[in-house]
């Protein structure tokens, strides 16, 4: 008889199992009552493992700080309610199917209405539909793609640059320092971010009368790009633009000194804006540039808004710092920057519709024009793709990272012609 | 001109490749030869190594080619950890049950790695010098792998060859129940088996970073284990000569196809590199099922 | 002695699951994810359970599948939904039948651990071939929902990215199930078992064991591709190379049918609640650690139920009135 019990426990055990899940925290964030203080939960599936981990970490902390930021300075006043920001996080672990439950998860059981999209535009889209569905806001921090935003979704906006204009400030820097270089080279990792990316750039550079003298991909996940660099030399290119994420853009760099391919001027996505860039490859960094969201020691300023004729929202950059390097121990990333961006346009949105519909906040969205540390954000109410935010180029000279590009923000000159590698080997450094 | 010029670089570049990757599978193929079991997590051993030259180089200036001789220590005190703890209870389980231990001990070394050291990517720079050879350029760095490796696989052969216990452990790869009943302790074979293969492989991961020295992850071990497993079957599975040569081929054939198939227009060569190297796979499964050098 | 009740125990799961997500606020994605977990082990099942041999090629079968579908609405929209999705369907079908033709011809003639080996370089071949041959769109992709906005209306478009892709997913699942009980109940699942016990002996006996394995790889690898068109085409609504081909799932497929029990009808069902809920919850308590939790949690699961739960659960109810409804 016991034994015949054994199934019954197999039954019980899965539905309780189910049943838990809806047990846990129901949040009313109803508005009630007259001058109170309720929390208002923004939700956030993130990715704290997997292959974002990294730059999941980053976005979640600078939309905490962002969060924290609001809560301090009165929080957001809809009608005689004041909200707090709290930020409710889920891993997703850099996977789709995760994303598109915890999205549910947020939107019914945790009922936000909020919500800050996944780190990388795979898992952006992979949140899309589910988001939509129940007509909740989804608000692209880490998903630059353009075609994101050009399937229609009514409730996706955008805070990040799009891919599209990641490579185009270089150009425009190159040909604004050196119009005689011409002969353009595009090496890149074969993803869908990074084809992106260079598929506009490489139109942008014809518009500008670039030659493009070579181009082609290389796998993810490749160790030795000889192949390819080999061939790259022999087409004899001035300016390099290309990369992908981290480990092939430190890949590019580290085998194009190897192989003393000489260029006046570099642009490599993503890894160059890390430090530990410059660590891994020391003095070869010097003088390699790359396209940065945002960046320390960038000039947006509540007196720079002023200038511009826009309000200023949230942390100064001194109290951003400060504040992420007390919660991480290091400077922070763009990824933190423009999580964070993402949260204070909630909140400026929010309150300028008055109202926690998710359709009014997208409606006041529509015209919202804001300056953060991260810049400007606004948006084209058409697509929801951001349009006012600019693009930094970074450069790493004498071991540090400058901004060159464009000169409204630039806290440094372009160092160009780069060095080349063998005056590297001798030590040389932009600006010694 | 230009095309045989790269050409002759690719293969040279494709060469030293080779003797990494051979080197890093044999470990595989040397725990599967004698336990049957098939090492899913191998990468994220590969993983270790590789954060072991990087971490003596930083903090103590101590170059790569001393940390070998770390990381095999640290790779056969994990390997027998991990022998005694799981493996020796799997050793006669089904096949599955030994795979998805491996899978689950590889990912448990990759968080519990990314817990203490972080989800950056990190590099190092030894700087050496380098020497134009053969229409291109070459890092010393690249020879010392090449030449590592030969020398470390020659080694580990003669171990094998003239050793007594070197020749137990192939006494039980050939048949196990005959070699204990010449009165080899099985048992034993097996632990110091397990232990060396994961030594070899860390010690791999060190001579990883020798040529590539950057974007060193907790995660870069999956593209090596792929890689691993085609030079293992085209190496014949069982036999870790065999994977050292099947490495060889593998690099060879990765880098120079690449200037060949440039030639097709409209593609991008390097993604049908990888494409090219499955099929190479197939073909040689559909012609000789034990692989390129099996049988040894 | 044919014996189709454990079925009423499957579908009963199902009901309970079906019942659960629609009856309670936020668990429909939750059980859908649990669903795609219990497909995927399912599929696997037929094959692996029932011969023994690990197929880690598994997942370039969900990924053409994926793209046989993706192919059909994004290339072929004019044809009109119906049409359309029919076509998808027989493209996911049609593609992971060839692929898998293909091989099964040349890695079934191997052996054990050397076939599973072999199975590895799929994945990555036909990734590649799609990326370096820049078939359909190479690594940009097919991205779906602005096409099917624009030619079928917003309306369509969500309902078959939510409703429709999610009961064709079910669908799929239960297919998956009444097909490896009917296997299990027929000469096939006979020869199978028989060959995953003792292959020589199986062959002596006259089994022909080529043409057993082949067909159990076929039919495991066809519904292999019906979810990738439904639970990653319709429901996501595009489809990456880097994303469809992650060998990943392969390994969370074995995880999910050897955690229930290989073989065994409910094993990939028990299976894919057990590790779908776990790390459901675990990603919820706590972030970014769900894995090193996991890790140790499965390997304790090898060493102390190696048949695996149902496997345990079927032995334990032999000979009790259960019996019949366990399998």
């Amino acid at each position: 008889m016991v034994k015949n019990r054994w199934l019954l426990v197999a039954i019980l055990v899965v539905s309780t199992a189910l049943i838990l899940g809806c047990a846990q925290e129901q949040q009313p964030t109803t508005p009630s009552g007259e001058g109170k203080v309720e929390t208002l939960y923004f939700g956030a599936p993130i990715s704290l493992s997997g292959k974002f981990a990294e730059e999941g970490k980053a976005s979640l902390e600078g939309m905490k700080i962002a969060a924290k930021w609001i809560n301090d300075h009165g929080g957001i006043k809809v009608g005689d309610v004041t909200y707090n920001i709290e930020i409710k996080a889920y891993d997703d672990e850099s996977k789709k199917e995760n994303v598109q439950s915890l999205i549910e998860r947020l939107a019914t059981v945790d009922n936000v209405k909020f919500i800050l999209a996944p780190y990388s535009s795979g898992l952006t889209l992979a949140a899309a539909p589910i988001a939509e569905k129940y007509q909740v806001l989804l608000n692209s921090h880490g998903g630059a793609s353009d075609y994101i935003f050009e399937q229609g979704y009514y409730y996706v906006v955008q805070t990040l640059s799009p891919a599209s204009r990641y490579q185009t400030g270089f150009l425009d820097m190159v040909k604004a320092k050196d119009p005689d270089a011409k002969r353009l080279a595009l090496v890149y990792e074969d993803g869908e971010f990074s084809r992106a990316v260079h598929e506009a750039a490489r139109e942008y550079a014809k518009q500008l009368g670039f030659e493009i003298v070579y181009e082609k991909t290389y796998p993810a996940g490749a160790t030795d790009l000889s192949p390819i660099l080999n061939e790259l030399k022999a087409a004899n290119p001035d300016v390099l633009i290309g990369g992908g994420h981290f480990a092939d853009g430190q890949l590019l760099a580290k085998q194009l000194a190897e192989l003393k391919i000489d260029l006046k001027a570099i642009s490599i996505l993503v890894a160059p804006t890390f430090t530990s860039f410059y660590e891994a490859l020391g003095n070869k960094a010097e003088g390699i540039a790359g396209p940065a969201q945002w960046e320390v020691g960038v000039k947006y300023s509540p007196e720079a808004a002023e200038k511009l004729g826009i309000e200023w929202y949230g942390p100064t950059q001194e109290e951003f710092l400060s504040a992420y390097k007390e919660a991480m121990g290091e400077e922070p990333p763009y990824q933190a920057a423009e999580a964070a961006a993402a949260v204070l346009s909630y909140a400026k949105a929010i309150e300028k519709a008055q109202s926690l519909d998710p359709a009014k906040v997208r409606e006041a969205m529509n015209d919202l024009e804001f300056m953060s540390i991260y810049g400007v954000w606004k948006i084209d109410p058409e697509t929801g793709k951001q349009i006012g935010h600019e693009m930094v180029i970074i450069q790493w000279q004498n071991g540090e990272k400058k901004i060159v590009w464009p000169e409204s923000a630039a806290n440094a000159e372009p160092c160009y012609p780069m060095p080349t590698w063998d005056e590297k080997e001798g030590g040389a450094t932009c600006g010694s | 001109m230009a095309f045989v010029e790269q050409l002759i670089s690719n293969l040279l570049y494709g060469a030293i490749l080779g003797s990494v990757y051979g080197l890093a599978t044999m470990g595989l193929s040397l725990i599967f030869g004698v336990l049957r079991i098939v090492n899913v997590g191998h990468g994220a051993f590969i993983m270790v190594g590789a954060f072991i030259a990087y971490w003596m180089f930083i903090l103590y200036g101590i170059p790569p080619l001393i940390s070998l001789f770390l990381a095999i220590a640290v790779g056969m005190a994990i390997g027998l950890a991990i022998y005694m703890l799981v493996v020796k209870r799997l050793v006669d389980a089904p096949e599955l049950a030994s795979l998805l231990a491996m899978f689950a001990i590889g990912i448990f070394i990759e968080e519990f790695a990314k817990q203490i050291w972080g989800a950056d990517y990190v590099g190092y720079s030894w700087e050496i010098g380098g020497v134009s050879m053969l229409f291109t350029e070459v890092p010393f760095t690249k020879l010392l792998a090449f030449a590592s490796s030969i020398v470390i696989a020659a080694v580990v052969y003669v171990w094998f060859r003239k050793t007594k216990i070197g020749k137990a452990v192939r006494a039980v790869v050939e048949d196990r129940e005959g070699a204990t009943t010449c009165g080899i302790d099985v048992s034993r074979i097996y632990a110091l088996s397990f232990s060396l293969g994961i030594g070899l492989t860390v010690l791999s991961g060190v001579l990883v970073t020798l040529f590539t020295p950057v974007g060193i992850n907790v995660y870069m071990g999956g593209e090596y284990t792929l890689k691993a497993f085609v030079i293992a079957v085209l190496g014949g599975l069982a036999s870790p000569w065999g994977a050292f040569y099947a490495g060889f081929i593998f690099g060879l054939i990765e880098n120079g196809s690449y200037t060949l198939l440039g030639l097709i227009p409209g593609v991008e060569p390097f993604g049908l590199t990888r494409f090219l190297s499955s099929v190479v796979l197939m073909l040689v499964l559909l012609v000789k099922p034990t692989g390129l050098l099996g049988g040894e | 002695m044919r014996n189709y009740t454990p079925l009423v125990t499957l579908l009963l799961i199902y009901a309970v699951m079906i019942a659960i997500g629609q009856g309670i606020q936020g668990m429909w994605q939750p059980i859908m994810l649990v669903i795609f977990y219990i497909a995927v082990g399912q599929a696997l099942n037929i094959f692996l359970g029932m011969t023994g041999y690990v197929n880690f090629g598994y997942v370039a079968l969900l990924g053409v599948g994926a793209y046989g579908m993706a192919v059909a609405l994004g290339y072929y929209t004019d044809l009109g939904l119906i049409p359309a999705l029919t076509l998808g369907f027989i493209l996911a079908i049609l593609l992971a039948f060839i692929v898998s033709m293909v091989v099964g011809g040349i890695a079934l003639r191997l052996r054990g651990a050397y076939f599973a080996i072999a199975t590895i370089g799929v994945n990555e071949g036909i990734k590649y071939l799609i990326l370096g041959g820049k078939i359909w769109g190479g690594s940009s992709g097919i991205v779906l929902s602005g096409i099917l906005r624009k030619a079928y209306g917003a309306e369509t478009m969500r309902f078959l990215s939510t409703v429709f892709a999610d009961a064709g997913l079910i669908v799929v699942a239960i297919l998956s199930g009444v097909i490896t009980m009917y296997i299990l109940n027929s000469r096939l699942g006979y020869g199978l078992i028989a060959l995953r016990e003792d292959e020589d002996a199986a062959k002596v006996m006259g089994i022909n064991v080529r043409r057993y394995k082949q067909i159990a790889f076929v039919i495991s690898c066809i519904l292999a591709g019906l979810i990738g068109a439904t639970a990653w085409t319709l429901k996501l609504t595009y489809v990456f190379p880097q994303d469809v081909f992650a060998i990943n799932y392969t390994v969370e497929a074995i995880v999910i049918v050897m955690l229930g029990g290989a073989g065994t009808l409910l094993g990939p069902v028990v299976g894919g609640l057990i590790y779908a809920l776990l790390k459901y919850y675990l990603t919820i308590a706590f972030p970014g650690m769900q894995l090193l939790i996991l890790a140790p949690l499965l390997i304790i699961v090898i060493l102390l139920f190696p048949e695996g739960v149902v496997g345990y659960l079927a032995k334990a109810a032999r000979g009790t009135r259960f019996e019949k409804f366990v399998r």
